[in-house]
């Protein structure tokens, strides 16, 4: 039993550790950028998810457009009414463990909502925001 | 014993010809994870092998969205398209009809528009494609009930708010 619990305990550590780096790479990364920087702010990154801009096809969408509201449900790509799967990690845990896919994501998606790339700042702030949810 | 004859080699030539429906069913784990998280995994077969490398040449601009991948997963995707394009698989009706409908100077990349395609779905009213349950011709599965095993025959087609679709 105690075996299981330290196995379990590694097991979830070593999930989460990857995205742990990415995230303090990204902190030093932002403190860089900006001068003034303290920590990943989860109602900075709630304006990124949920604000509106024009994207890379020249339509006013957020990262809610394709994701929804509520990260908890399932939604749909809103050009392509794709299915798409709940981004909160109580229902969906492996999200954000593969830390290549969460970069490609984010690389994309700031592309197709924001029509540039993200800063470091703006990439934690999303990251913990979507944590928190 | 002559027409006895005749009809084995009837027999055989059919067999041989072996024409089969739609486009192969084939499946590669990384291009649904991939391709299929923002659309329906296309067949390879729906394109012929030109087209599928102009579209890979600019995923960048991918219909207007960024697709970029990795270098690696690029290898991947392109030799598992390239290998079952249309083009390869004429003994398939539609691969063939959509090979054969493509004039020799033009490279499609949006499957919709190959002149095939974009006949078989000439005679559906717009709003039907246009509603919030399908969007566009671009998404298969909302009225080719068997699109994921490949299966795109006129009485397999339920449009929603529409119905079937008698040809």
């Amino acid at each position: 039993m105690k075996n299981l619990l330290l196995i379990f305990i590694f097991a979830t550590f070593s999930f989460s550790s990857e995205l742990n780096t990415y995230l303090s790479n990204l902190k030093k990364e932002a403190a860089k950028e900006n001068p003034n920087f303290k920590e990943f702010n989860i109602k900075r990154g709630e304006e990124i998810f949920t604000s509106k801009h024009i994207g890379k096809k020249g339509k006013k969408i957020a990262c809610t457009s394709c994701h929804g509201i509520d990260l908890t449900k399932k939604s749909e790509n809103y050009f392509t009414a794709k299915e798409i799967e709940p981004l909160s990690k109580k229902v969906n845990p492996t999200r954000l463990t593969d830390v290549k896919k969460v970069k490609k994501w984010l690389r994309r998606n700031f592309k197709d909502v924001y029509n540039r790339v993200g800063t470091a700042q703006e990439k934690g702030d999303v990251l913990v925001y979507i944590l928190n949810k | 014993m002559r027409t006895l004859i005749l009809l084995i080699f009837i027999n055989l030539s059919l067999f041989s010809s072996n024409i089969k429906k739609d486009v192969p069913l084939v499946s590669n784990k990384l291009y649904i994870n991939e391709c299929g998280a923002c659309h329906f995994a296309y067949f390879p077969g729906l394109l012929p092998q030109n087209s599928w490398e102009k579209l890979m040449s600019d995923l960048e601009n991918h219909f207007g969205d960024d697709a970029t991948i990795d270098k690696k997963t690029f290898q991947t995707l392109s030799k598992f398209l390239n290998e079952n394009s249309a083009e390869k698989n004429m003994n398939y009706k539609r691969s063939r009809k959509i090979v054969q409908s493509i004039p020799k100077d033009k490279i499609y990349i949006a499957i919709s528009k190959t002149p095939y395609i974009h006949k078989k779905h000439k005679e559906i009213k717009k709003h039907l494609i246009t509603q919030k349950e399908v969007k566009g011709l671009f998404n298969c599965t909302a009225c080719h009930q068997g699109a994921k095993k490949a299966i795109f025959n006129d009485d397999d087609v339920d449009i929603p708010n529409y119905g079937k679709w008698e040809d």
